[in-house]
C-alpha cells in the first residue's frame, strides 16, 4: 500500500499517493534503542524541538506562521515499541486545492526542514530557559499519570509484572532521568538522533510521487547510518504462582487488573490465531466477558481484555465494586477455561473475525492509522496489506483457538480501589 | 430527494424529508471503505419536563433517564443486539449527550443488513421490570467511574456553578439515587414521545450508493407504522444572568490542583445563521486571546500558570452556551486573575486587530477541512448543527464573512464576570 524508497542507507521514504483526503500527512519517525534515561531525554528533545527554531524562536511565532498555513497541524510525540524508542514529527496540512492560494505544501515542508536542521541553538546548545520549562513539563505529564485512575492501575500492572522491563518502561522515562537533562546533554542526544537513529518518512495525500521524492530528497539530507535491527524477543517468564497486589487511594471504584503471560508475540507465527483468541474473550461488545460479567451479572460497566502483542501480555480490565473482586477473577477465569474447553461457537468465531476485519478497515480509512498500522505490520511484511491479515484471520480454527488459550497463565491480580472498602 | 453540492469542498449532500416526518442525509465520500450511520433523536438529558405522548399535563422524570433508556433500547427480548450486529462484521455503538441520543454503526460490510438492525432497534421498544432493574447495577458503575475521573468533574462541576435552574446541570447518566426510581414505564412513556420519526433523523456517510440506500430507507419506514406527528411540548426554566456559584473547590485524589474556568453565554435564544456568527465568533475570540499564539498563552506557560494540559473550548446549543478554559496548575490563584485581567484588558481597550481575525479564520478553516476526512466528525457535528438550523457546510462561508464587529459582539455575550465561575480540584488537605 506503501511505496518504500530507499533515500540513504537506513533512511527510507514510504508514501501513499490518494485522493481520499482533503489533506496530506507526514511523518518522520526515528527509531533507536529503548532505555528509561534514552526515553527521557528525547522525549524533552521532541518537545524542546517543537517549541522553537532558527526561523521562530519564539513559540506563539511558530504557531502564528502555521495558522496564516491554514492552521496546519505540527506536533512532535514520543513513543515505544518492543525495545525501540520512537520519536516522531507529525505534519499535517490542507491540500492546495481546496484553498485559494498555493504553495501551502512547500512552505510545510520548509518548516519541517526547519524544526529538523536549524534548531534554535545558542552557542551550540539549546536555550537553557526552554530546555527547563519543558522538563518540567514533562516531568508533570509523567505525574499526572496517578490522576487517572485507570492509567494509573495499567501503569502498575506492568511494573509488577515486567519490572525494569521493555514493556514498563514509561517512553517518557522516569522523573529523575529527566531531572537530569542538560542543556548540553540534550544536544548529544539531537545529535546522535539524528545521525544514528533508523529515520522512516510517511506521506500520504494528494501528491505526485516523483517531484515528492525528488523534494525530500534535496531537503531531508540525512547522512547513511548503518542499522543493527535487533528484533525484540521475550524472553521465557518463570512463573511460580499467581501474585495479588491490592493498592489504595481516594476513590469509589475499583480498578481491577489482571495480568497473564504468552509466549505468542508480534513475531510469532501464531500471532494473528491469538488476536482472535483475545477478541473472543474480551475485545469486543460480543465477547464472553462483556456478555457474562457485564450483560448477565451486572457487575461492570467496563469489562474488557487487551493483548499487548509486543511483550507477550495479556490483560483484562475492569471498573468494579471492590467488594466483588474474587468473583470477578472466579467469573474472569471460567471465560478463559471455557475457552480452552473448547466452549465456543461458531458464531462467536465468526463475529470476532468480522469485527476484526472491520476494525483494520475502518482504521485505514484515516491517513494517520495507515501510517501507524502499516509501520507495525511492516515488521512483518514489507507488502502489508489488510486482506492478508483478514485472509490469516479467517483460516483460524477452533482448535487454534483452544491451543491459544491453554497458552496463556495467569501472573498478577492487581486491585486499585478506595480506602475504606 | 434534494441535491446539494459543496463545491469548493467537493463534497455533495443528499436529503429527503419521509412521509412520517423523519430526515434521512446521505453523503457519499470516495476512497473510503467504511461506511458509518447514524440514527438520531432530538432528545437528550435537557429534556426532563415535558408533556408525554397523549397526556396533557407536564411531567419531570428521574434524572439520568435519556441515557438509561439508551442502553436499555440494545436489550430485546431475543437478545442482545451488538450480537446482530457482531455477525454482521458492524462496530456498533450508541451515546447520549444533552441535547441528542444517537444509535450508529460502522461497516466494511453488510451495509444494508446493518441498518435494517439499525432501525429496526431503534423503532422497536422492549422494556420490562425484571431488565430494567438489572440495569441499574451496570449503570451505577458507569457512573461511578465518572465519580472518580477529575477532569470529567471538573468539566461537569463547572458547568453545575455556572447553571442554577437549566437542567444542563444534570448529570447526563444521573446519579447512583437517581437512576434508582427509573420504571419501565417511565422508558416507555419518554420512548413514546421522543423516538417519533419527526423528532429524528438518519445520516450515511462513506461507501454507499446513494439511491440504493435512500430506497431501501423509504421501504424500511413504509413497512412500518407509525401515529401521526405531534409538537413536542418542552418546558424549561429561567436560567438567570449570573453564575449559580462563583467559586466551588472540591477535593480529591489527584497530585496537582485542577483549574477550570467557566463563562456562560448571555445570548443563547438565537438559531441558523445568527448562531452559526456567533458560534465561530466566539471560538475566533478565544483563539485570539487564549490561544497558543496568544499573550496570555506565552506568559502563562513561561510562568508555569498552565502546562501541557492547557485547554479551551466553547460549546453552544439552543438554550445554552458556556466557554470553559483550563489547566492543570500549582498557581490556580494566579491563573484565575490572569485570565479575569486578559478578558478586562479587552473591555478596557480592544486590541484585537484584522490582522488577527484573519490568521485565525485562516486557521479555523483549515481544522474544518482537515475535520472533513473523518466521517465521524462530520455525521456527528451535521446532526448537532441540523438540530440547531445551522448548516455545517456553511462553516468557511461564514468563517470568510466574519467581521471584528462579529467578534465585538460575541465578546459581550460572554465578557460579564457576574457570569463566569471557578471550579478547582485539589489534592487531599492533609489533616492534623
Amino acid at each position: 500500500m506503501f511505496t518504500k524508497i530507499e533515500l540513504k542507507k537506513g533512511v527510507n521514504l514510504y508514501i501513499r499517493p490518494t485522493e481520499q483526503f482533503k489533506t496530506i500527512s507526514m511523518s518522520f519517525r526515528w527509531t533507536a534503542k529503548l532505555s528509561a534515561k534514552q526515553a527521557a531525554s528525547r522525549t524533552v528533545l521532541s518537545n524542546v524541538l517543537q517549541d522553537s527554531n532558527e526561523d521562530y524562536p519564539k513559540q506563539s511565532d511558530l504557531r502564528k506562521a502555521l495558522d496564516e498555513l491554514y492552521g496546519s497541524v505540527f506536533y512532535m510525540d514520543s513513543g515505544k515499541r518492543g525495545n525501540s524508542h520512537i520519536v516522531s514529527l507529525n505534519m499535517e496540512c490542507v491540500n492546495d486545492e481546496y484553498l485559494q492560494t498555493s504553495g501551502v505544501f512547500d512552505e510545510v515542508l520548509n518548516m519541517v526542514s526547519t524544526v529538523i536542521f536549524r534548531p534554535n541553538l545558542k552557542d551550540g546548545k539549546f536555550d537553557e530557559t526552554i530546555v527547563n520549562r519543558e522538563k518540567r513539563s514533562v516531568m508533570e505529564r509523567i505525574r499526572s499519570v496517578y490522576d487517572d485512575k485507570g492509567r494509573y492501575a495499567q501503569k502498575r500492572m506492568l511494573e509488577l509484572m515486567r519490572p525494569d522491563h521493555p514493556a514498563s518502561i514509561s517512553s517518557n522515562g522516569t522523573e529523575e532521568d529527566v531531572q537530569n537533562i542538560t542543556a548540553d546533554s540534550l544536544v548529544e542526544t539531537y545529535e546522535k538522533m539524528l545521525t544514528e537513529d533508523a529515520i522512516d518518512i510517511y506521506i500520504v495525500g494528494d501528491i505526485k510521487q516523483d517531484t515528492i521524492v525528488e523534494k525530500i530528497r534535496t531537503m531531508f539530507d540525512f547522512k547513511e547510518r548503518e542499522i543493527s535491527y535487533e528484533r525484540y524477543e521475550n524472553a521465557p517468564i518463570e512463573m511460580k504462582e499467581t501474585r495479588q497486589v491490592f493498592e489504595k487511594q481516594d476513590m469509589k471504584q475499583g480498578k481491577l487488573q489482571v495480568g497473564y503471560n504468552t509466549p505468542i508475540t508480534f513475531f510469532h507465527k501464531d500471532f494473528p490465531k491469538m488476536q482472535v483468541m483475545n477478541g473472543i474473550l474480551g475485545g469486543f461488545a460480543h465477547s464472553k466477558l462483556f456478555m457474562n460479567v457485564r450483560e448477565k451479572e451486572s457487575m461492570a460497566y467496563t469489562i474488557n481484555s487487551v493483548y499487548s502483542a509486543n511483550y507477550g501480555i495479556l490483560y483484562v480490565l475492569a471498573g468494579i465494586d471492590a467488594q466483588l473482586e474474587e468473583k470477578a477473577v472466579t467469573m474472569i477465569q471460567e471465560q478463559l477455561d471455557a475457552i480452552k474447553t473448547g466452549e465456543v461457537t461458531d458464531l462467536e468465531v465468526d463475529q470476532t473475525v468480522a469485527l476484526l476485519a472491520n476494525s483494520i478497515r475502518s482504521a485505514f480509512d484515516s491517513a494517520r492509522g495507515q501510517i501507524e498500522l502499516f509501520d507495525q505490520y511492516k515488521q512483518l511484511d514489507e507488502n502489508f496489506n489488510a486482506d492478508k491479515l483478514i485472509a490469516e484471520w479467517h483460516e483460524v480454527s477452533l482448535d487454534d483457538i483452544k491451543r491459544m488459550a491453554s497458552t496463556i497463565q495467569m501472573e498478577l491480580i492487581y486491585l486499585l480501589s478506595g480506602r475504606e472498602a | 430527494m434534494e441535491k446539494i453540492t459543496f463545491d469548493n469542498l467537493q463534497e455533495t449532500l443528499f436529503h429527503e424529508r419521509l412521509d412520517n416526518g423523519l430526515e434521512v442525509y446521505i453523503l457519499p465520500k470516495r476512497g473510503f471503505s467504511k461506511t458509518y450511520v447514524t440514527f438520531t433523536t432530538k432528545y437528550g438529558s435537557i429534556d426532563n419536563t415535558f408533556i408525554p405522548r397523549g397526556k396533557d399535563e407536564f411531567v419531570t422524570v428521574p434524572d439520568g433517564i435519556a441515557h438509561f433508556l439508551e442502553h436499555k433500547m440494545f436489550d430485546k427480548e431475543d437478545g442482545d443486539v451488538f450480537q446482530k450486529f457482531g455477525v454482521l462484521g458492524a462496530s456498533a455503538n450508541a451515546f447520549t449527550s444533552f441535547t441528542r441520543t444517537s444509535y450508529l454503526f460502522s461497516t466494511t460490510q453488510n451495509l444494508y443488513e446493518s441498518t435494517k438492525v439499525l432501525l429496526d432497534f431503534v423503532q422497536e421498544p422492549y422494556f420490562t421490570k425484571e431488565k430494567t432493574d438489572k440495569e441499574k447495577g451496570i449503570i451505577a458503575q458507569e457512573i461511578t467511574m465518572y465519580d472518580d475521573n477529575p477532569d470529567w468533574r471538573n468539566y461537569f462541576g463547572t458547568i453545575q456553578s455556572l447553571y442554577e435552574a437549566f437542567p444542563i446541570n444534570i448529570d447526563i447518566a444521573g446519579t447512583v439515587d437517581t437512576i434508582q426510581e427509573i420504571t419501565a414505564e417511565h422508558l416507555y412513556e419518554c420512548y413514546e414521545t421522543f423516538y417519533h420519526p419527526s423528532n429524528m433523523s438518519v445520516f450515511v456517510i462513506g461507501a454507499v450508493d446513494v439511491d440504493e440506500m435512500m430506497d431501501f430507507i423509504r421501504k424500511d419506514q413504509l413497512g412500518k407504522s407509525f401515529s401521526e406527528p405531534e409538537e413536542i411540548v418542552r418546558k424549561y426554566p429561567e436560567e438567570p444572568i449570573q453564575a449559580g456559584q462563583k467559586k466551588v473547590v472540591l477535593e480529591m485524589d489527584v497530585l496537582r490542583p485542577k483549574f477550570n474556568y467557566g463563562l456562560k453565554c448571555n445570548n443563547v435564544s438565537i438559531e441558523g445563521e445568527e448562531m452559526l456568527r456567533q458560534d465561530l465568533a466566539v471560538n475566533l475570540l478565544l483563539d485570539i486571546l487564549f490561544g497558543r499564539t496568544s499573550e496570555f498563552y506565552t506568559t502563562a506557560y513561561a510562568e508555569h500558570l498552565i502546562d501541557e494540559t492547557y485547554n479551551y473550548d466553547f460549546t453552544f446549543e439552543k438554550g445554552f452556551g458556556f466557554a470553559m478554559i483550563g489547566s492543570d496548575t500549582e498557581k490556580p490563584d494566579e491563573l484565575e486573575a490572569t485570565i479575569k485581567k486578559t478578558i478586562n484588558a479587552q473591555k478596557t481597550e480592544w486590541t484585537i486587530t484584522k490582522e488577527d481575525l484573519d490568521r485565525s479564520c485562516k486557521r479555523r478553516i483549515g481544522q474544518f477541512m482537515r475535520s472533513l476526512n473523518s466521517i465521524e466528525f462530520i455525521s456527528n457535528q451535521f446532526t448537532q448543527y441540523n438540530f440547531n438550523g445551522m448548516n455545517l457546510f456553511d462553516v468557511v462561508p461564514a468563517l470568510e464573512k466574519m467581521t471584528l464587529n462579529d467578534l465585538k459582539e460575541a465578546f459581550q455575550t460572554v465578557n460579564n464576570e457576574e457570569s463566569h465561575s471557578v471550579m478547582t480540584i485539589i489534592p487531599p488537605v492533609k489533616e492534623g
